[in-house]
């Protein structure tokens, strides 16, 4: 017995240690830097920023539920050849770089569109971005939540006189609604915090309150006022994990007995709705991406021999390298802080605080607290880890609650000993999962920009910010090359979204 | 799990610069022939690393967050906008040129060798003001005019340097409110403002394709325009439009970084900098006047007229209220 | 060979055990027996290593078991669920407690082969254990607990999670198994049927306390106190004593007692009567029942009366 609780304290140590020295104490040292003044709202530009990155994030939120939903509907209630497919490869944008998916929509929407339609510096551009991301969350929110609904409450519903729509406004929709606002929560804040996006989408007027941070930081070196909205920012992200943890513990994850399995569609309008939901996840999902593959397919021989440049190559290595190391300390941090979080919501709690910290405060943070450290690699490294790692910690906290714990029992009547039962049972059962976050990690980890903007040394140039480079440069040459680059990215990122999808044995039988 | 750990301290170690390398840090419009880089290498000694690091201002603000780790060994490119801001952070090593150096036209406070100057002002499309009959504006307050709406783009002096001479010249010129007023009027008169010179002046100057037939510029770009034109022209599409408030002369410099390394080839690169050969090579790469007495003007730029007056605020007065002014024309101008 | 003295446990404010005291003689099987969350589940941990009692001795073979680990007891541990290792095949699971105990890789494989095929599971050595029938996973579960050689099998509810045309059979090939091997073994279960199909001498849990352990047939004959009585199917009972079928008279010489209602069964009638003594639930055989016949309805009479000699006194005689 004390053997275990010994070995619990090994497990608590790295990751609490971790997340105070990377993720609170930069925090803590922008609360010094800026002198806890709010008073930078009282500058009318910088509270317009503000309000503005409330506004687009509230926005996206509004029209992925006003498109998202319906779609979701569409998903879950029709059975059509290929279903299955559409509800994994659905997420796939959530796996793309920011990087790839700003120069995506940049190439449907952007100066060189792909319809003639140019947004650039309309708030609409910015918008389209967001919900290239988000959308899926929203879909795969309320796809699970309208999953949930049992047929018998449907049935007696219907009985009972509602028509289709109305049973829909009156069983389905709150019942789905806690999912959806989950996600929303979620969407909201990848919205309000977004990076990348925001710089390249949103030109000067429509950017977000993190691109402000780092004008402030690289422009002006204003860090003051930096801090300031650093801080204003961290509290609201707060805010919106407060509310997505809250409403995560209230969603019960009952097992279904009940479903209502998909229907064909038949007849005109179920046919119709079907393609409708379906061109409308290709436009909002699907375009940007394929713009981008088209783009480089069609850049010609001298965009492409851009790949066999040094600075290329070395970028590319600078990635590789990264995202190796990343990959390892994650992990290694993700399970151990899985695996002590077992059945306590504190620690479970304490995943969530990378998302909290955006990932420019998080780097901006560091600047200032190790300023000895700064351009160095280790810190360069924990700023990638710190925000790789939640991921594993969540999957793998995840799959472990859904272990039974006879199990263990099991294991250890049969003469194992604590640390084997880790190794003989837990693990092995975890692969599946382990595999899922770490090709989530890695994706995190090799599309990460903000952070390499902020921290890197310029002989550390990565992929992401080789990218921006050429994006900053004019001229069609750059922006082919940029786009040829971008594709190799998106080729890592379909690599880790496979990875990631793969069904294991175990998982496809007992119907995951 | 040992394999592990010397794997990573091998891949920290490799972070480090090896020892024959001189890193240049440059903004990025650093341009030099590479016959001149390689002699360079080859007297000298070292490998060059030349790294690009954005807008002057970026590069500025980048050494100085890593001082404690300098990126580099040696900066070309602080200009007399940033140079007492670079003092200031005590991010510079002052560096005494030998006995018998040739003296500069102009120079930089400081202990910081004086490279290179020019002008930063308004460029014309000719074309367009002859296809549409209008008269060139002749001062700063006909830019205000409604005949001149949507005609004007600029740069944003947050990011780019030429945006932020801009600036100085008319508050220079104007007196700090005046010169506000005269960017309100000017912001409700259509003008467009860009991140960068490169968006400026490749995107949205007309002669570019793009719908502004006035662009701040620098004083030898319609030179550059002959010497980089397929056809062979006997004169500049584009010209200078040298407006009492609009002119700004830019000084920049090369210095040694402090706590960088190299310390003889840095100053072999300092030197090498102002020798006659880069002197007269820069004129057509990096389209700026050289700084040292004696060089030979190159002939290309006959096309574009250095102005005769300028209005730039000293390096001091820069350094005390730049900040302030940018951040008030940002509210003006941008919100 | 098992001894529980006097153990308490509590959760919070469940009473889970409040004194309780049982023993296990070599080669027996008892069935603990007791309503859902009384705690028997708890009971099976803390013997088995996984909990520690708040107070009180277990001891096996007369050592003291608290400093011992779980791993070290020799215990198994059956579930409800069967528990299985999906990430290892049938032969993989049986082999786990094996290779646990370092016997070496061949001799494991036999053995557990040997098992397989004492249970009837031949061939299904490669199967992953999610292709697998409810009761083929029971069967794949004792094999792998009995392949070690254990000095006490533990049963948490083995077989409520199967159909009850499959109940009967298992119960039967587990007694059977366990009686070859002579392994002592306790079974939680809270339903009666099976607790007397399987077990040596049943224990009743009720709040934490043993009501009563007795042979089935102990129970039967002499039910400690009224609710033990009804635990084990008694329906009719007196303040003191049960009111076994046998003990009831009908006929027109006994007391009349009013029928509340009744139901036909296959064979006879279930009636409800009212009587001074109380109100009872009567089986009448088809004969009986034919002889009431006019009066086996709502608001009928009909003779009841009970011989106080074939009372079952609680505490027994």
């Amino acid at each position: 017995m004390k053997g275990a609780r010994l070995g619990r304290r090994w497990l608590y140590a790295p990751p609490l240690l971790f997340l105070l020295l990377v993720a609170l104490a930069p925090a803590a040292r922008l609360l010094l830097e800026s002198g806890a003044r709010f008073s930078v709202l009282a500058d009318a530009y910088l509270r317009w920023r503000l309000l503005w990155s409330l506004a687009q994030a509230a926005a996206t939120c509004a029209l992925g539920t006003l498109v998202g939903v319906p779609i979701a509907w569409v998903l879950a209630r029709t059975a059509f050849p290929g279903r299955g497919l559409v509800l994994r490869v659905l997420m796939l944008p959530f796996v793309m770089p920011t990087l790839v998916a700003g120069i995506g929509v940049l190439a449907v929407f952007g100066p060189h569109g792909l319809f003639g339609i140019d947004l650039q510096d309309t708030p609409w551009l910015l918008l389209y971005g967001n919900l290239f991301y988000n959308l899926p969350l929203v879909i795969r929110g309320a796809h699970d939540g309208f999953a949930a609904v049992p047929a018998s409450r449907l049935a007696a519903a219907r009985t009972l006189g509602a028509s289709r729509f109305g049973a829909f406004v009156r069983v389905e929709w709150p019942a789905m609604l806690p999912s959806l606002a989950s996600s929303l929560c979620l969407v909201f804040l990848f919205c309000f915090s977004g990076f990348g996006l925001a710089l390249l989408l949103g030109g000067m007027r429509y950017a977000t309150v993190e691109v402000e941070i780092y004008s402030l930081v690289a422009y002006e070196l204003n860090l003051a006022d930096a801090s300031a909205l650093a801080l204003t920012a961290l509290c609201l992200c707060g805010v919106c994990v407060l509310a997505y943890a809250w409403l995560e513990r209230r969603l019960a994850h009952p097992v279904v007995l009940d479903p209502l399995p998909p229907a064909p569609a038949r007849g005109w309008r179920a046919r119709g709705a079907l393609t409708l939901a379906l061109a409308a996840l290709f436009f909002f999902g699907g375009l940007p991406l394929t713009a981008v593959a088209l783009r480089a397919v069609l850049a010609g021989a001298s965009a492409w021999r851009v790949l066999l440049d040094a600075e290329t190559l070395a970028a590319l290595g600078n990635t590789l390298r990264f995202t190796v190391m990343t990959l390892a300390l994650a992990t290694a941090l993700g399970v151990a802080h899985a695996l002590a979080g077992r059945g306590r919501l504190w620690m479970r709690a304490a995943a969530f605080l990378p998302y909290v910290i955006s990932p420019v405060c998080v780097a901006f943070g560091l600047l200032l607290l190790y300023p000895d450290l700064s351009a160095s690699l280790g810190l360069l490294l924990a700023a990638y880890t710190l925000l790789a790692y939640p991921f594993v910690a969540k999957g793998i906290g995840a799959a472990l609650d859904q272990m039974p714990p006879a199990l263990g029992s099991v294991a250890r009547t049969l003469g194992a000993t604590p640390a084997h039962v880790l190794w003989r049972v837990t693990l092995p059962l975890l692969r599946p999962a382990l595999r899922r976050a770490m090709a989530f990690a890695a994706a995190s980890a090799a599309g990460e920009f903000a952070v390499t903007l902020f921290l890197s040394r310029p002989e550390w140039t990565t992929l992401t910010t080789l990218i921006y480079q050429r994006l900053g440069r004019p001229g069609a040459g750059n922006l082919d090359q940029a786009l040829v680059l971008a594709s190799l990215l998106m080729g890592f990122a379909l690599l880790a979204f496979l990875l990631i999808e793969w069904p294991s044995r175990a998982v496809a039988a007992s119907g995951d | 799990m040992k394999s592990l750990l010397s794997a990573l301290a091998l891949v920290l170690a490799t972070g480090v610069a090896h020892a024959d390398e001189l890193r240049v840090l440059t903004h990025s419009s650093f341009d030099l022939p590479k016959p001149l880089l390689a002699e360079f290498e080859r007297q000298a000694g070292v490998k060059l690393v030349v790294v690009k690091a954005g807008d002057a201002g970026e590069m500025l603000n980048k050494l100085i967050l890593t001082r404690a780790h300098p990126i580099a060994d040696v900066v070309f490119g602080i200009d007399n906008s940033l140079i007492a801001k670079a003092l200031d952070a005590g991010v510079l090593d002052a560096y005494t040129p030998k006995a018998g150096a040739r003296p500069s036209r102009v120079g930089l406070p400081g202990g910081v060798s004086s490279v290179d100057y020019g002008y930063v002002t308004l460029n014309y499309d000719k074309a367009w003001f002859a296809k549409n009959h209008l008269p060139l504006p002749a001062s700063l307050d006909d830019l205000t005019r409604p005949a001149y709406r949507n005609l004007l783009v600029v740069e944003n002096p947050a990011t780019s340097s030429p945006g932020l001479a801009f600036l100085l010249s008319t508050v220079s010129a104007l007196g700090e409110d005046k010169a506000f007023a005269f960017w309100a009027r000017l912001r409700a008169n259509g003008v467009k403002v860009s991140k960068g010179w490169d968006e400026a002046y490749y995107t949205d100057f007309s002669r570019n394709g793009g719908s502004r037939p006035i662009v701040l510029s620098y004083a030898t770009s319609p030179a550059a325009e002959v010497f980089y034109s397929k056809v062979k022209l006997t004169e500049s599409p584009t010209a200078n439009l040298p407006l009492a408030g609009a002119v700004y002369r830019q000084v920049e410099g090369v210095a040694l970084v402090k706590g960088g390394g190299e310390r003889v080839a840095a100053g072999k690169f300092i030197d090498f900098m102002r020798s006659e050969a880069v002197q007269k090579a820069l004129q057509t790469t990096m389209w700026m006047y050289p700084a040292v007495d004696g060089t030979p003007i190159d002939p290309a730029f006959r096309f574009g007229v250095a102005p005769s007056a300028h209005q730039t605020p000293d390096e001091a007065t820069i350094h005390r209220k730049a900040a302030a002014w940018i951040a008030r024309w940002t509210q003006v101008v941008l919100r | 060979m098992l001894e529980i003295i006097d153990i308490y446990k509590r959760f919070g404010e469940r009473v889970a055990a409040c004194g309780l005291s049982l023993s296990l003689a070599q080669g027996e099987v008892v069935a603990l027996l007791g309503p859902s969350g009384c705690g028997k589940s708890t009971l099976l941990k803390l013997i088995a290593g996984l909990e520690r009692p708040d107070a009180g001795v277990l001891r096996f073979d007369g050592a003291d078991l608290s400093g011992v680990t779980p791993d070290a007891r020799g215990f198994a541990l059956m579930f409800q669920d069967f528990a299985l290792f999906p990430h290892l095949d049938v032969l993989g699971n049986v082999m786990f407690g094996l290779r646990e105990r370092r016997v070496p890789r061949a001799e494991a494989r036999a053995r557990a082969n040997d098992m397989l095929d004492a249970l009837g599971l031949d061939g299904y050595q490669a199967r992953r254990v999610w292709t697998l029938s409810g009761g083929e996973a029971q069967r794949v579960a004792l094999a792998r607990a009995l392949v070690t050689r254990p000095r006490l099998l533990l049963l948490d509810e083995p077989f409520s999670s199967l159909d009850a045309h499959l109940r009967q059979g298992l119960q039967q090939d587990f007694r059977r198994l366990l009686g070859e091997r002579g392994v002592p073994a306790l079974l939680v279960t809270h339903d009666r049927a099976e607790a007397f199909a399987m077990a040596d001498r049943v224990a009743l849990l009720c709040d934490g306390r043993i009501q009563q352990c007795a042979t089935p047939g102990g129970l039967l004959a002499a039910p400690a106190n009224a609710w033990v009585a009804r635990f084990i199917g008694y329906e009719n009972l007196l303040v003191d004593a049960v009111v076994p079928e046998r003990a009831f008279r009908f006929g027109p010489d006994q007391p009349l007692a009013r029928v509340e209602d009744c139901v036909p069964q296959a064979e006879g009638m279930r009636v409800r009567v009212s009587t001074p003594e109380g109100r009872f639930v009567l089986s009448l055989s088809a004969r009986e029942a034919a002889a009431c016949a006019g009066q086996l309805r709502a608001g009928g009479e009909i003779g009841v009366g009970i011989d106080r000699g074939a009372l079952l006194r609680f505490g027994g005689e």
